[in-house]
């Protein structure tokens, strides 16, 4: 008799596709959620970090007596006393040019930008630790600083000694023949573009616990982390620890967007300080060392050489980037990440056949810079559009037929773009026509016209984009990182009550995994979404997996769980159809029961079917084993990534005495293939809209003249607020991808691409009646938009 | 002359009940809360009153609990996210339901926060217009949603007569 017939099956429909409620809620919207902060270990003792105030110095003697001698303080540390039991991070790529950084988890005899962590103090409280760590007294003699990318060509000074230059690596990509196309084409234009320095910011900052068990030898590290397993791999090597002695855990994260998915200085502190104390030790990044020391982004200048003719079709492009990387290559993505994404995304959905595209990552002492939701495609896209609406005004021609004439074609996909990329599928040019749709955008301006009349200054501005997502092994082989993930794992168990658990190694922190891989993994097992539970984010229960980053996780890892399903699935109808004597092929998954697909009175519960393949091995069919539980690997062929696409519409405001910006209107057209789950796929369209939109106009990382950071908390650093973002809206076209598993592509990162270039053309369309000019960079703070305002009154006299 | 910097023993009432508690005066609300009572609901976001990650109710009214010390809430009355969850262990607070309902959250690191401000509102204000709701929120730091789910999940509550 089975437990679940007293359960009414739910009627047979594909949980794939459906806007279900996500499963994960509860335990956030009535705070029991697990964050690292929130968790307490007994005797656990609390670190605290003294930090350089300089962006560059040599380390001389550093006294800990005085921090010592503070009620509550337990230990200090410096730099070359953890040196002597821990290896320096490296992230290195495998290109000749390359020129790599050691960055220690204290510094040791340099530091290379301010707020890098020079000392340590442990504590019985937090409060206690900070006292401590306020007497480090430090000898630091300040040396000449590497402030920026003119800098950084122009000094003699080097961020790290015995390099030839302050460039990591230069990367380059070439198709076609551009400069023959520069040189027959009837028109060229040049663009400069920047984006400006900004950051992922998530609410929770970063935060560690490590714990050592003395007697077991074992060590636990909780993180608030994207990929605990890469996590796992590192700190064991660097500390010399065998790896099947650490365990990570990545409990609840509040947001990563990429800042997380880096290997930082300060677990490995938290490690050695827990295996030379025995005692557990816990780190919770304050927002003023979150500002100084979580990865910086961005801050790209883009040089693009354009040749077009009178049509406006895109003859070819010669484009230079110079990208800020801060002062260290960053584990495991490394200072190769940027520049070399950006030559070659820049061509974006056009079809490009000339194209040259070299790109520096130079090194500063600023703030190590790392991916960010939207990592060099945001950038790339906002140099491209920006272009394509100069070849607009230019030759007076409607920025969306510009477009047109150069978007690639439904009837070209696959598309082999000039830097090597496969554009799988796409909806590059009815999402065009879906945005104008959208937004009736005769209409709109005609309105525009109307309010133009009346003296206000209102701009509409149009970017069209693909994010490259769910990048496959071969990609990484491509980017020449040390390490290639790409592909991803997952385990499906069922239990003999029938009820299945999916452990899994990507990480979910708002993207809703806890649902969606539970819709996968319910329609292989013909089971209900609450017949299945999600567990990530513990090394000592996943397969190896390589964490949640790049828009992959419901391609990769939902791809590995449909496998996986399938596999424990196939198991269930095979034994399921010999304990009813009918033929497995007969027999499908349904409504909780393996039934015979013509008959379905000819049934049992898969409940009972689990319970005998667990508990009653001795009636099953001679040569089938007592296991119900598959795991699988998965890497969408050929491993290059899918595109997602998308057309953005911004509608603003432009005050051209204050130089304020209001967006008036937002809307995105937005395709990733399948969708899981609408809801939450719409959900991460907003969310990235408006992070990008907090990019564009709002937040900058700044810096003084000696790369003092002057951003360091939230009144000098604008997040954008309910009120700075508006009602956006969102439609979806569903193109399905032909290389992957139900036809699904990534969509993390893509709302993040369209709204610099959109809002910077609406800008300057909004200034276009007082006088023409180029808006090229971002962010567009009030200052900025005035000096944008004073050249267009200048150019309109 | 007593030191300035002693801990006091001070009492409060939290979620209906009364804790005593013995506090560094430097110690604030927020801390005191996570800390020392186990309520972990409350966030840290920014410790500078600029994100609401924080935000509790103070005899009624939403404040940042790390612009707070402990000791500056003796003898007052404090409602925290778990305070607003029935006790039932099954049923949720109409507003928290209505954030889970219509996608309102997504990592949750600022729900509590956005909630107990939304609380708050739709205490004063039962049936706020989108308008209305965009200003109360606009203390709230949110990185995920883009306010847009949120902005709904408090107009869905008060439909509902959350107040």
């Amino acid at each position: 008799m089975s437990t679940v017939e007293k359960v009414k099956a739910p009627p047979r429909t594909r949980l794939l596709g459906q806007s279900l409620r996500r499963v994960e809620d509860g335990r956030y919207v009535t705070g029991q959620a697990a964050y690292v902060g929130n968790i307490q270990l007994p005797g656990m003792l609390h670190i605290a970090f003294t930090r350089s105030p300089v962006a560059h110095g040599a380390v001389g003697d550093i006294d800990l007596s005085e921090a010592l001698a503070v009620p509550g303080v337990v230990a200090a540390v410096t730099g070359a006393e953890l040196a002597r039991e821990c290896k320096p991070i490296r992230a290195d790529v495998t290109d000749e040019c390359w020129q790599g950084s050691e960055q220690w988890p204290l510094a040791v005899d340099r530091v290379r930008f301010a707020g890098e962590a020079i000392a340590a103090v442990v504590a019985r409280t937090r409060y206690e630790a900070e006292d401590g760590a306020d007497m480090v007294v430090a000898d630091l003699e300040p040396l000449a600083p590497v402030t920026g990318i003119d800098d950084a060509l122009g000094t003699d000074a080097r961020v790290h000694a015995g390099w030839r230059d302050n460039c990591f690596v230069t990367r380059r990509v070439e198709g076609g023949d551009v400069d023959r196309a520069m040189a027959d084409a009837p028109r060229r234009l040049r663009v400069t573009c920047h984006v400006g320095r900004h950051g992922g910011i998530p609410m929770e900052t970063r935060g560690c616990i490590a714990s050592y068990d003395r007697v077991g030898k074992r060590l636990t590290l909780w993180s608030s982390h994207q990929m605990p397993h890469v996590l796992r791999t590192v700190v064991a090597d660097l500390i010399g620890l065998p790896e099947h002695r650490l365990r990570v855990v990545a409990p609840d994260v509040g947001g990563g967007f990429g800042i997380k998915s880096n290997i930082y200085p300060e677990e490995l502190v938290a490690c050695l300080l827990t295996m030379r104390l025995g005692r557990p030790v816990k780190w919770i990044e304050d927002r003023r060392e979150h500002m100084m020391t979580a990865a910086h982004a961005r801050d790209h200048r883009h040089q693009l050489d354009v040749a077009y003719d009178d049509d406006g079709h895109i003859l070819g492009v010669d484009a230079t980037i110079w990208v800020d990387c801060g002062a260290y290559s960053m584990f495991p993505w490394t200072a190769a990440m940027e520049p070399g994404t950006s030559v070659s995304m820049i061509p974006g959905p056009y079809r490009i056949e000339n194209y040259r595209a070299v790109g520096h990552a130079l090194a500063t002492n600023k703030t190590p810079a790392g991916p960010y939701r939207g990592i060099a495609r945001v950038p790339s896209a906002f140099s491209i559009e920006r272009a394509v609406d100069q070849i607009a005004v230019d030759l007076g021609l409607d920025p969306l037929e510009v477009r047109r004439r150069n978007l690639v074609r439904p009837d070209e996909f696959p598309y082999l773009s000039v830097t090597g990329n496969i554009y799988d599928s796409g909806s590059y040019l009815e999402s065009l026509d879906e945005l104008e749709r959208l937004v009736s955008l005769g209409e709109l301006r005609a309105w525009q016209g109307v309010e133009r009349a009346a003296g206000r200054h209102i701009g509409i501005g149009v970017a069209c984009f693909t994010e490259q997502t769910a990048h496959g092994v071969q990609e990484y082989v491509r980017r020449k990182v040390p390490f290639v993930f790409g592909y991803d794992k997952a385990l499906v168990r069922m239990d003999p009550s029938g009820t299945a658990t999916v452990f899994v190694g990507i990480h979910s922190h708002g993207q809703g995994m806890e649902t969606t891989l539970a819709q996968v993994a319910a329609d292989q097992l013909g089971l209900a979404l609450e017949d299945v539970r999600i567990v990530f984010g513990d090394t000592d229960v996943s397969p190896y997996g390589n964490g949640t980053f790049g828009s992959r996780s419901m391609v990769m890892c939902g791809g590995a769980t449909e496998l996986a399903a399938r596999q424990v699935g196939a198991k269930l109808r095979e034994v399921g159809a010999f304990l009813l004597d009918v033929s497995p092929d007969d027999v499908e998954l349904c409504d909780r029961r393996v039934r015979h697909r013509d008959d379905p009175s000819i049934g049992m519960d898969i409940a009972e079917v689990a319970r005998i393949i667990h508990l009653r091995p001795e009636r099953l069919p001679s040569g089938a084993d007592p296991v119900l539980e598959a795991v699988a690997s998965y890497d969408a062929e050929p491993g290059r990534g899918v595109y997602s696409n998308g057309a953005h519409v911004a509608v603003v405001e432009v005050d051209p005495e204050t130089g304020q910006v209001e967006i008036l209107r937002y809307a995105c057209v937005a395709d990733c293939g399948t969708m899981v789950n609408p809801m939450i796929v719409e959900g991460q369209i907003h969310g990235a809209v408006a992070q990008s939109i907090g990019g564009t106009l709002y937040e900058e990382f700044q810096f003084d003249e000696a790369a003092n950071p002057l951003s360091t908390t939230f009144l000098d650093y604008l997040m954008p607020n309910a009120l700075d973002v508006p009602d956006i809206q969102v439609s979806s076209l569903e193109t399905p991808s032909p290389f992957t598993i139900n036809g699904l592509k990534g969509t993390g990162e893509s709302g993040t691409i369209g709204p610099p270039a959109s809002i910077a053309a609406a800008v300057e369309d909004a200034l276009s009646p007082i006088g023409r000019v180029f808006v090229n960079a971002t962010p567009l703070t009030p200052e900025r938009v005035l000096g944008y305002a004073d050249a267009a009154r200048a150019a309109g006299a | 002359m007593t030191d300035p910097d002693a801990p006091r023993a001070i009492s409060l009432e939290v979620n209906g009940e009364r804790h005593d508690v013995v506090v560094e005066p430097r110690m604030l609300l927020l801390d005191c809360l996570r800390e020392t009572l186990a309520l972990g609901g409350t966030h840290a976001g920014c410790e500078h009153g600029a994100c609401g990650a924080c935000t509790v109710l103070l005899d009624g009214e939403a404040v940042r609990s790390c612009l707070v010390f402990a000791v500056q809430a003796r003898g007052a009355s404090v409602t925290t996210i778990e305070g607003l969850t029935p006790d039932d262990g099954e049923s949720l607070h109409p507003l928290q339901e209505a954030f889970s309902e219509q996608h309102g959250l997504q990592c949750g690191f600022c729900t509590p926060g956005m909630i107990m401000t939304a609380a708050a509102l739709l205490e004063e204000t039962p049936h706020p217009t989108d308008a209305e709701i965009r200003t109360a929120l606009a203390g709230n730091i949110c990185r995920c949603t883009g306010y847009v789910n949120i902005v709904k999940s408090v107009r869905a509550a008060a439909e509902k007569g959350a107040a």
